[in-house]
């Protein structure tokens, strides 16, 4: 299902990554020690500091993953990734900064993964308006799916399993999606779009959303924080260009009642189906009707850390509703459910295990011919470790167990893989 | 300039080796005394852009990077026996550590406090000293006993922009400069020594100088 020269480009990064390793190795060598535990794990900063450009490279090969449990779109698994991360941040003054990420996975185009304008309008509160292609509102770990923030290699799949839901593109009935369980990473439907192309994830971490976000922070001994924001796309399908004139809203309140213990509650609701879909669907449907061909979620996450070890979970429900263009009466919404529980223990200066333990769950549709979960449901465990040969030099090794209730694909993998991290 | 890891790495070698310094044995130790001149302005750490933070971070503290210890390449006869351990600290104050440049002797323990109302993880992989704290919070200290000589470069594993740096010495003679760049290495027995100046991960050639006895030589620096 590779492209081919797929794996050329992958020796192409492997040997980049360590090109970038060795001459920041040299650099720091000759500035400032003779040792490589020297490696400058600093940013650049340029113009008294007023520009910063930091990046992170991965180089991810792991097995082959004929289940596409692990595709973030039909060509790219998560297990073989070569990452590409440039962030820059240009602060003007006090109270004006631009941020911007760019990032390119297995040398495909290079895309802008974050680019936005931070106000703050008072330089001593922390209050914060961001508008742009902005950080997600919703949830925790589509703000840290950074390669060297992710303590295993694999994503929690609410965040990355390929749903056969599409926004461009719809089933005619319900028999036609519960015939297409499992085939996210590659669906086809024959209402709207009619190419091939993956489904969409509950919450995806890979691309951020188009709009405008306003953060608070308040109550230093305890903080709260409260961010809320409106954007083009949704959760599962994050745009630029707006494609059924609805917007997402959505909020996050996130509280440190003692120091090493996160809490924080999201929600977001927005028009999924685009109105091209929409209209092939339903003839000459109503703007209150493509507004309710919405995603609606409401997640939930804790983070606990103390002394050497590190406990996140997170929990997602997330409810779609689409038109069937054949069933105009059906109004059952597609439901999802998911939890992962992740922790990392250090063993020792600069070794950790870590291990993480995920389900993501479908509700039942009835059709005319079958009944039940409308996409097959998936669980995932993964156990790694991590060793930092340097700084931000990070090799992981993850054994990942995924197994799948449903669909035609296999259902039941083991998988290994390994990942080197650099940053700096 | 000459590489700070090859010149506290010739200490090691020296100390291990037990190659004698170019010192003249003599009743009355004296002093060395001098200035560091530096010619560059040492620019701390940047924050990664923190692109995927929901707004601007919180103001930090700087560190004082001016600070510059100078340190005989080889020290006399007689000076590894001397046993004067005891416990220093390096706090962890808004985001920095402090002070951000520790000189200490084999033996000595650091104590690494929080004085943040946040987590800190203090670590270090250097070959000098590697450890990891772990997370601890506001009002707990943790400390760690430095054996190896050699640079140790201390890290939090939070906060990537805090770093600092512990030296240290099988010797008692060096110093840390004052805020003027002035620094003084007494009770140095009397003799001829190389004394090397470092800052901030550059250090300079060594320079010669003798030592009269029971007198001060002085000796200035300047580091690019």
């Amino acid at each position: 299902m590779r492209r081919p020269g797929t794996g050329a480009r992958w020796c192409c990064g492997v040997v980049m990554l360590a090109w970038c390793a060795w001459s920041d190795a040299r650099v720091a060598h000759a500035q400032s020690a003779a040792s490589w535990a020297n490696l400058s794990p600093e940013p650049i900063s340029l113009a008294d500091g007023h520009v910063t450009i930091g990046g992170d490279v991965s180089a991810t090969y792991g097995s082959v993953d004929p289940g596409f449990f692990n595709y973030t779109d039909y060509e790219h698994s998560a297990l073989r990734m070569i990452r590409f991360n440039v962030t820059a941040a240009v602060k003007a003054n006090d109270h004006l900064a631009v941020l911007g990420d760019l990032q390119t996975e297995n040398f495909d185009n290079l895309r802008p993964y974050a680019l936005y304008l931070r106000i703050r309008p008072w330089a001593a509160r922390d209050f914060d308006i961001q508008a742009g292609r902005i950080p997600p509102t919703f949830g925790a770990f589509a703000r840290r799916s950074y390669v060297a923030d992710n303590p295993l290699i694999g994503y929690p799949l609410a965040y990355q399993y390929l749903s056969t839901l599409r926004a461009d593109a719809l089933p005619a009935t319900a028999d036609e999606l519960l015939q297409k369980k499992s085939f996210g990473w590659l669906v086809r439907y024959p209402v709207g779009s009619q190419t091939l192309d993956h489904g969409v994830p509950v919450v995806t971490a890979l691309r951020w959303d188009t709009g405008v976000q306003v953060h608070a922070g308040m109550f230093k001994a305890r903080p709260l924080g409260v961010t809320a924001s409106v954007t083009t796309g949704t959760l599962s399908n994050p745009l630029v260009r707006d494609d059924n004139g609805g917007k997402q809203v959505a909020g996050r309140l996130e509280w440190r009642p003692t120091p090493g213990l996160n809490l924080g509650v999201s929600g977001s609701h927005g028009e999924f189906v685009s109105t091209a879909a929409a209209n092939a669907a339903l003839p000459a449907p109503r703007p209150d009707t493509l507004a309710g061909f919405a995603q609606t979620a409401w997640g939930a996450d804790v983070e606990y850390s103390r002394d050497y070890f590190l406990v996140r979970s997170e929990v997602i429900a997330s409810r779609w509703r689409i038109p069937f263009a054949n069933e105009p009466n059906r109004h059952d919404p597609l439901d999802s459910l998911s939890a992962f529980v992740e922790g990392r223990y250090k063993i020792r200066p600069g070794f950790y295990v870590a291990m993480r333990v995920d389900h993501l769950g479908f509700g039942s549709i009835t059709g005319q011919t079958q009944s039940g979960p409308w996409d097959a449901p998936v669980s995932r465990l993964e156990a790694g470790a991590g060793y930092s040969l340097f700084r931000n030099l990070l090799l992981k090794g993850a054994y990942q167990y995924d197994s799948r209730d449903g669909g035609r694909l296999k259902p039941v993998e083991h998988l290994v893989a390994t990942q080197v991290v650099f940053w700096f | 300039m000459a590489s700070t890891g090859l010149v506290v790495s010739a200490i090691v070698t020296l100390v291990a080796g037990g190659a004698r310094p170019s010192t003249t044995a003599a009743a009355r130790p004296g002093s060395i005394r001098g200035h560091v001149d530096l010619q560059r302005t040492p620019v701390p750490a940047a924050r990664r852009p923190g692109v995927s933070d929901l707004g601007a971070p919180a103001p930090r503290d700087l560190p004082d990077l001016l600070r510059s210890v100078v340190y005989l390449e080889s020290a006399p006869r007689g000076a590894f026996e001397t046993s004067e351990t005891g416990r220093v600290v390096m706090d962890q104050h808004n985001e920095t550590f402090v002070p951000h440049v520790l000189a200490i002797m084999t033996g000595t323990s650091v104590d690494f406090p929080n004085s943040d109302p946040f987590y800190h993880n203090v670590f270090s992989l250097s070959k000098a000293g590697r450890f990891d704290l772990g997370r601890y919070a506001a009002g707990r200290s943790k400390s760690v006993r430095f054996d190896k000589p050699g640079i140790v470069r201390v890290f939090c594993d939070i906060h990537s922009h805090m770093n600092a740096y512990i030296l240290v010495f099988s010797h008692p003679f060096f110093a840390l400069t004052n805020a003027d760049g002035r620094y003084g290495i007494d009770r140095v027995p009397a003799g001829t020594y190389n004394v090397i100046a470092w800052n901030e991960g550059t250090a300079s050639e060594p320079q010669s100088v003798m030592v009269p006895d029971g007198g001060i030589a002085e000796l200035d620096f300047q580091l690019r």
